[in-house]
């Protein structure tokens, strides 16, 4: 079966027109964050496509039919192909056009789980069904994740509380979806980048291992809500850790709406930077307690009725180890302190080294993400989110690395990129106005001269 | 001497409980019709004016564990078509649990085609008795009959697939049998044009 015939003999509900229009088209289609992280994967893709001799293109394109094909029927992996091929389909002259076009019809989500099923995978956690457990159930879902859904219940104590239940069998699906992957696609060791592409591969496949554990779903959460205090307005759930277990999490049930719902009331100005302000703090928050939040999309934020912001969701939360830490620091040392790191933050970050021909290519590149990242401070006051140019620039940012096929960097950056593109997307849709001057003072740890103590 | 009617279904129960053990513990293949009526302390040929082979005594043992199982989920009504179906195989394979050890290796003979056009095959009573409650589920949801012989075959074959995974199933609380089950029951009833059939009742109700 050749490509062609692949494309036409995928299911017809899989195929959806693509909105046309660039930046409609990265908000319709999917969230900006996703898109961002596994766009990754196209690069390297890309990369074995534009560096292989004509000879081998054949060999490989056979691989990656076969990869296809197994994984439109396979489980979690699928997800994030489907989520890869919307994401090439934004960024041009990624991939072949036939194989985004491939990638872009493949449709992920976790099959609706009717109550009997529930109820069984409620009764596999506890020994008892979900009727037994809770004193009440609700049998239709309020909300879809992506590998589950969202029920409300009530404990036995009164309280209402949101229960995440994930579909059955598809977290042991990751680990022999990537050990299929690397049997078609890792003979293919082609370009001089492979060692780093291989390590990000690998965080790939470890984040989403740690995405589908409940417990350690309900471990991040915990560990986020100490983060916060009161006057914060930010609010993370309270897990209940005796009713979760790996494939079900019970939370607080918190009451708000989503982004759409929000900008559909018209909400005043004052009302969206305040919003923005607690997004943008929260992030920071995350961030330098080394913990970032990692699939920052509309989806995981509430906005309620008396001001407070709502966080939901951390099973995408990366946990830095002292090695993480540390470049977390210089590179926050290097953009608000001392450029000069710049070349010493390449060297850790890229294994960019003095000597490497591709050092003052990697030198550019950050010096242009770091112009990006800086560019709310480079003005008092208030910077405004809903700037379209500055949200272009840092997709053209993006799209030159991704052309140049610059995808030398420390594992972390697949998703510290995500949770970044994430951030200013959330801002850019809320079009609110941050002072991040006051955020930045109020955030960075005390040991910079730039902070103020808390 | 004349036997007593409840001696013989002392026997007979006497006869069940032993075969269980022996195939959970020594395996269906070892075990014979002669290793069950030794450890029962009967002859052999009192053993075969019970069941005509160890097939039958499995037969059974599934049989009213089924039996058990409708009466667990009697005057249940899950809501839709696919859960009604979920829920009638699974609360079978749930009260055939204790027996998953050795019904894989017994099905093949007691669900074989074969077997079925043996007279009086039990393998065959179970199955008739199970597509006669999806039948009644079918029936329930609107699906008037006469239906397709096709759509008994699909089901009983789908089910066999099923149960054969169950039966061998290492995954976690069997969850890779509660995906199969339920992707199954979803084939089985888009087979139905139960999609269709929803699309349907929406455009005649108009807008919600």
């Amino acid at each position: 079966m050749n490509l062609s015939e692949l494309v036409a003999a995928l299911p017809e509900d899989d195929r959806r027109t693509m909105p046309v229009g660039s930046l409609h088209r990265l908000w319709t289609v999917s969230e900006i964050s996703a898109q961002v992280g596994l766009a990754y994967l196209a690069i390297w893709i890309r990369q074995w496509f534009t560096s292989a001799e004509a000879s081998k293109r054949q060999l490989m394109e056979t691989n990656l039919r076969v990869a296809l094909k197994l994984f439109h029927r396979l489980g979690y992996l699928r997800g994030a192909l489907a989520k890869l091929g919307q994401g090439a389909a934004h960024l041009p002259h990624l991939l072949p056009q036939q194989v985004a076009d491939t990638l872009g019809r493949l449709q992920f989500d976790a099959p609706p789980m009717h109550f009997p099923l529930i109820r069984e995978v409620v009764r596999n956690e506890f020994g008892r069904g979900a009727g037994e457990v809770f004193v009440n159930f609700q049998k239709e879902a309020f909300a879809a994740a992506s590998i589950g859904q969202v029920h409300r219940a009530w404990l036995r104590s009164g309280e209402a509380v949101a229960v995440k239940i994930q579909y059955p069998g598809i977290a042991r699906t990751i680990d022999a979806d990537f050990r299929n992957l690397s049997a078609l696609l890792l003979p293919l060791r082609l370009g001089m980048d492979w060692g780093s592409v291989k390590a990000q591969f690998e965080e790939v496949r470890r984040m989403l291992n740690q995405e589908v554990d409940y417990l350690q779903e309900a471990e991040s959460t915990r560990c986020a809500g100490a983060l916060f205090r009161p006057e914060d307005g930010i609010v993370v759930p309270q897990v209940y850790g005796e009713y979760s277990g790996r494939r079900v999490l019970t939370t607080g049930l918190l009451q708000g709406v989503h982004l759409p719902e929000y900008l559909a009331g018209h909400p005043s100005q004052a009302s969206r930077n305040a919003f923005g302000t607690k997004i943008y703090v929260a992030w920071k928050r995350m961030f330098y307690a080394f913990m970032p939040y990692a699939d920052l999309h509309p989806g995981n934020f509430l906005f309620m009725e008396d001001g407070r912001l709502g966080l939901l969701d951390f099973g995408c939360v990366q946990h830095y180890g002292p090695e993480e830490r540390e470049i977390t620091m210089l590179a926050d040392r290097m953009s608000f302190e001392d450029a000069s790191l710049m070349p010493e933050v390449v060297r850790r970050v890229c294994g960019v080294t003095e000597g490497d021909a591709a050092l003052p290519d990697y030198l550019r590149m950050m010096a242009e993400s770091r112009e990006w990242m800086m560019e709310p401070l480079s003005t008092p006051g208030p910077f405004d989110f809903g700037d379209e140019a500055h949200f272009q620039k840092g997709i053209d940012w993006f799209s030159r690395t991704v052309q140049k096929r610059m995808t030398r960097a420390n594992p972390m950056y697949v998703y510290m990129n995500r949770s970044i593109f994430g951030l200013k997307a959330m801002l850019f849709r809320l079009r609110a106005q941050v002072d991040v001057h006051e955020v930045i003072r109020q955030e960075r740890p005390r040991s910079s001269p730039l902070a103020k103590s808390r | 001497m004349r036997i007593t009617a409840e001696a013989k279904t002392l026997t007979r129960d006497r006869i069940l409980e032993v075969a269980t053990r022996l195939f959970q513990t020594d395996g269906w293949h070892v075990t014979t019709t002669r290793s069950i009526a030794v450890a029962a302390g009967i002859a052999t040929g009192t053993l075969f004016n019970y069941f005509p082979a160890k097939e039958a005594i499995a037969a059974t043992l599934m049989a009213e564990a089924l039996r058990r199982s409708h009466q667990d989920r009697a005057g249940e009504d899950e809501g839709s078509i696919e859960a009604d179906l979920f829920t009638l195989i699974w609360s079978g394979l749930f009260r055939l649990r204790e027996f998953r050890k050795f019904l894989g290796p017994a099905a093949e003979t007691i669900f074989s085609p074969l077997a079925r056009a043996a007279p009086d095959s039990a393998g065959d009573a179970i199955r008739v008795e199970h597509l006669e409650l999806m039948e009644a589920i079918l029936t329930a949801h609107g699906f008037a009959a006469p239906r397709s012989v096709v759509t008994g075959q699909l089901y009983w074959t789908l089910y066999l697939g099923v149960f054969m995974f169950w039966a061998a199933d290492e995954s976690p609380g069997l969850e890779d049998t509660l995906a199969l089950l339920d992707e199954s029951v979803k084939l089985f009833a888009a087979s139905l044009g139960v999609h269709r059939a929803r699309a349907l009742a929406a455009d005649s109700l108009g807008p919600i």
